[in-house]
């Protein structure tokens, strides 16, 4: 069951220079207990999406549209008052940067406190206990002496631990974790994707794993969608999208990248730079970088569309079905055979 | 092939001082603590490891940038370790860098042209004209416009600016190109890009790399030899087929098996370490193996009394590691690294030791 359901939504940013398309018509639900990954580079609109069905973009600046339907509830454009019972409390939201998301100059106590005390009818002493037990849960070393420190005293891969307290301290339903790994080391990103793979079973949440590393996509998400210039360019479950990626982005995105278990000399590269939101190209947004853009893709946009693999498997291409699955099987062979010569 | 630079023994001491007026110094961070290598002409050695392990460190110190408080430098044949100001700038023409940080590490007030040409200037190179056909042909060899001259940096991209860090590090053909962390502000997309242009500079110019990273993918597709570094020490070196297939430090272990995999059935099926807590601060590291307290294989008694040294790996002289219980085969998952071979002294299973 859907606990989150978006369709269509639009946010458009009013700038001096003209007016940027950040997200253009993106829909997806997602499921209680279910982790969806969204990858894209920077620019692709992804973060914005989910400012925008947060509420967190400037409503002087921004023009907002679409639907979100959050527990059966639509909560896109409720006043701040309403949403401030959501945010927080039944949505949690972690962000990239854990030290610029703290505050410096509060105890990590406070801060936990506030957030426990700001939704919930406790007392002061019964909200430290909840922070303690949050930070525990968190496997935060020696948790009942460390709610007494300062961001500073904490480590990188520590700080983003408090930022999952927090975001976890009212038990969400859903958790939105833009980039959380991205600023850590490769061992702390381990340890902190292993800590949330196990919150999400203990809380029963349902995470959306905002990241542009696809291997981190491979690793926790059910369903991805892949976003490009403001659009989701391609939906799957993790499985088929990894076995079959429909689209040549997704193509582009999984030869570039550098994997420990292929030797090949070159990386594929995509040529050229991503998009710019405020003039973006006509028709598909990647054809100035898609080897395959024939006339049509630089004149028409392509619908998300199911291919021959089935309803769930969705992606933006004009290229023919036999076509794509002959250029895909070519690539598949070549990335394989660079694998077994590992 | 000949040997372009040896570094023996390097050390990088930073004083942690007390008080204003009279600054008593109350410690130090051993930032950098006993590296050795030496770098082939035309090799690219890459370096590995956590934040904090003295990676970048040690990378200022071998351009001089940083002071070594001690150990030697010898590059193209000559010891620059202690080299005075006036003495050390011919040296500086051979020996470039590039840095992390495409926005912070172009002056944002200057032309693409007087940035990219500033080494010429500085060193005195050319007439004002041979400069700037010097530079537009730099800017086209690494994948951006002539045209571009007279722009300013905050009209590029990430990616973009990047190449006008590589163009400016190559535009008075150095010899030893030290990348710090080059990609790791950019997106997979243009990482490749940029990837790939170090590599076919490398083979046009004959560069030399030191190439400084944290992503262990990142390092395979560009080195020839990888360095692996913890707390200021390396624990491991080896050629970059040894290290992968056969990692012989736990450390070594536990980064290669941190990587994501960006395929959901192999990611799901691989043997992951996890390791606990965090590096510890170099102000006051650990005793003996500086690994001991987050390490798998632990032994209380050696590991944290009797410092391993770098030895060489049975059959493969290039493969040194610093371990007293290093990994048997790879890969092994927690359990496995946990069952470490017998040691006199303590009693755990000998089990695993005869499967090899």
């Amino acid at each position: 069951m859907a606990i989150l359901d978006v369709t269509d939504l639009t946010t458009r940013f009013r700038t001096d220079d003209g007016i940027v398309k950040a997200v253009s018509g993106v829909s997806f639900s997602l499921d209680k207990g279910k982790t969806l990954g969204v990858v894209g580079e920077s620019g692709s609109g992804k973060s914005v999406t989910f400012l925008t069905l947060m509420g967190l973009v400037d409503k002087r600046h921004a023009e907002v549209s679409g639907s979100v339907i959050f527990d059966g509830d639509e909560i896109l454009g409720l006043s701040s008052s309403r949403l401030r019972n959501i945010r927080g409390k039944r949505i949690g939201m972690i962000f990239q940067d854990p030290m610029t998301s703290l505050n410096p100059v509060k105890k990590i106590g406070w801060q936990l406190e506030e957030a426990v005390m700001l939704h919930n009818d406790v007392t002061k002493d019964e909200a430290r206990r909840r922070a303690i037990e949050i930070l525990k849960e968190v496997e935060i070393p020696k948790a009942d002496t460390r709610v007494d420190d300062y961001p500073h005293q904490f480590s990188g891969g520590m700080r983003q631990r408090v930022m999952i307290a927090m975001a976890l301290i009212n038990n969400p339903e859903v958790l939105i974790a833009d980039e959380p790994t991205t600023a850590l080391d490769v061992t702390t990103q381990a340890q902190i994707l292993r800590l949330m793979t196990k919150l999400q079973q203990d809380h029963e949440m349902a995470i959306v794993m905002i990241t542009h590393d696809l291997g981190v996509v491979a690793e926790l998400a059910d369903d991805v969608l892949v976003m490009y210039g403001g659009r989701v360019v391609e939906e799957a479950v993790v499985d088929d999208l990894f076995a079959k990626p429909e689209m040549p982005y997704t193509w582009g995105l999984l030869g570039s990248l550098p994997r420990l278990h292929v030797t090949s000399e070159r990386l594929e590269q995509i040529p050229g730079q991503p998009p710019s939101l405020l003039h973006p190209p006509r028709g598909c947004a990647f054809n100035p970088r898609c080897a395959y853009a024939f006339d049509r893709c630089r004149e028409e946009l392509p619908e998300l569309r199911a291919g021959a693999v089935g309803v769930d498997h969705r992606f933006r291409c004009h290229l023919a079905d036999e076509d794509r699955a002959r250029i895909w099987e070519a690539k598949k062979a070549t990335l394989e055979r660079e694998g077994s010569a590992a | 092939m000949s040997e372009l630079l040896a570094v023996d023994n390097l050390q990088k001491y930073f004083p942690v001082t007390r008080g204003l007026v009279f600054q008593k110094e109350v410690g130090q961070v051993k930032a950098v603590d006993g590296v050795s290598f030496t770098l082939e002409k035309g090799e690219t050695l890459g370096v590995v490891g956590e934040s904090g392990c003295g990676k970048s460190t040690m990378a200022r110190c071998i351009a001089r940038l940083l002071e070594p408080t001690g150990g030697s430098i010898t590059f193209d044949g000559r010891e620059i370790t202690h080299l005075k100001r006036n003495d050390m700038r011919p040296v500086r023409r051979d020996m470039m860098m590039v840095f992390q940080d495409p926005y912070a590490s172009l002056n944002a007030r200057k032309r693409v042209g007087s940035i990219v040409g500033e080494p010429l200037e500085v060193h005195g190179i050319g007439t004002d004209q041979d400069r700037k056909r010097r530079v537009q042909e730099l800017l086209e060899i690494v994948g951006l416009n002539p045209e571009h001259y007279n722009r300013f940096p905050h009209e590029f991209s990430g990616g973009q600016r990047q190449r006008i860090g590589i163009a400016r590090a190559l535009v008075i053909n150095p010899k030893l190109v030290i990348c710090d962390e080059p990609v790791s502000a950019l997106d997979v997309s243009v990482q490749a890009q940029i990837l790939n242009l170090l590599k076919d500079l490398q083979q046009d110019f004959d560069l030399t790399y030191i190439f400084i990273a944290h992503d262990l993918n990142v390092v395979r597709h560009v080195s020839d030899r990888v360095m692996v570094m913890y707390l200021g020490k390396p624990v491991e070196t080896a050629l970059k087929q040894d290290l992968y297939t056969e990692p012989k430090h736990p450390y070594t272990g536990a980064l290669l098996s941190a990587v994501p995999i960006a395929e959901p059935t192999a990611g799901r099926a691989r043997k992951q370490i996890v390791l606990t807590g965090d590096v510890p601060s170099p102000l006051n590291p650990p005793t003996a193996c500086r690994f001991h307290p987050r390490c798998p294989r632990f032994v209380d008694g050696k590991c944290n009394v009797d410092e391993p040294l770098l030895t060489p790996a049975p059959g493969q002289p290039e493969h040194e590691f610093a371990c007293h219980f290093p990994l048997e085969r790879w890969p092994m998952d927690e359990d496995e690294i946990r069952r470490r071979p017998a040691f006199a002294g303590t009693t755990t299973s000998p089990a695993p030791a005869s499967a090899e």
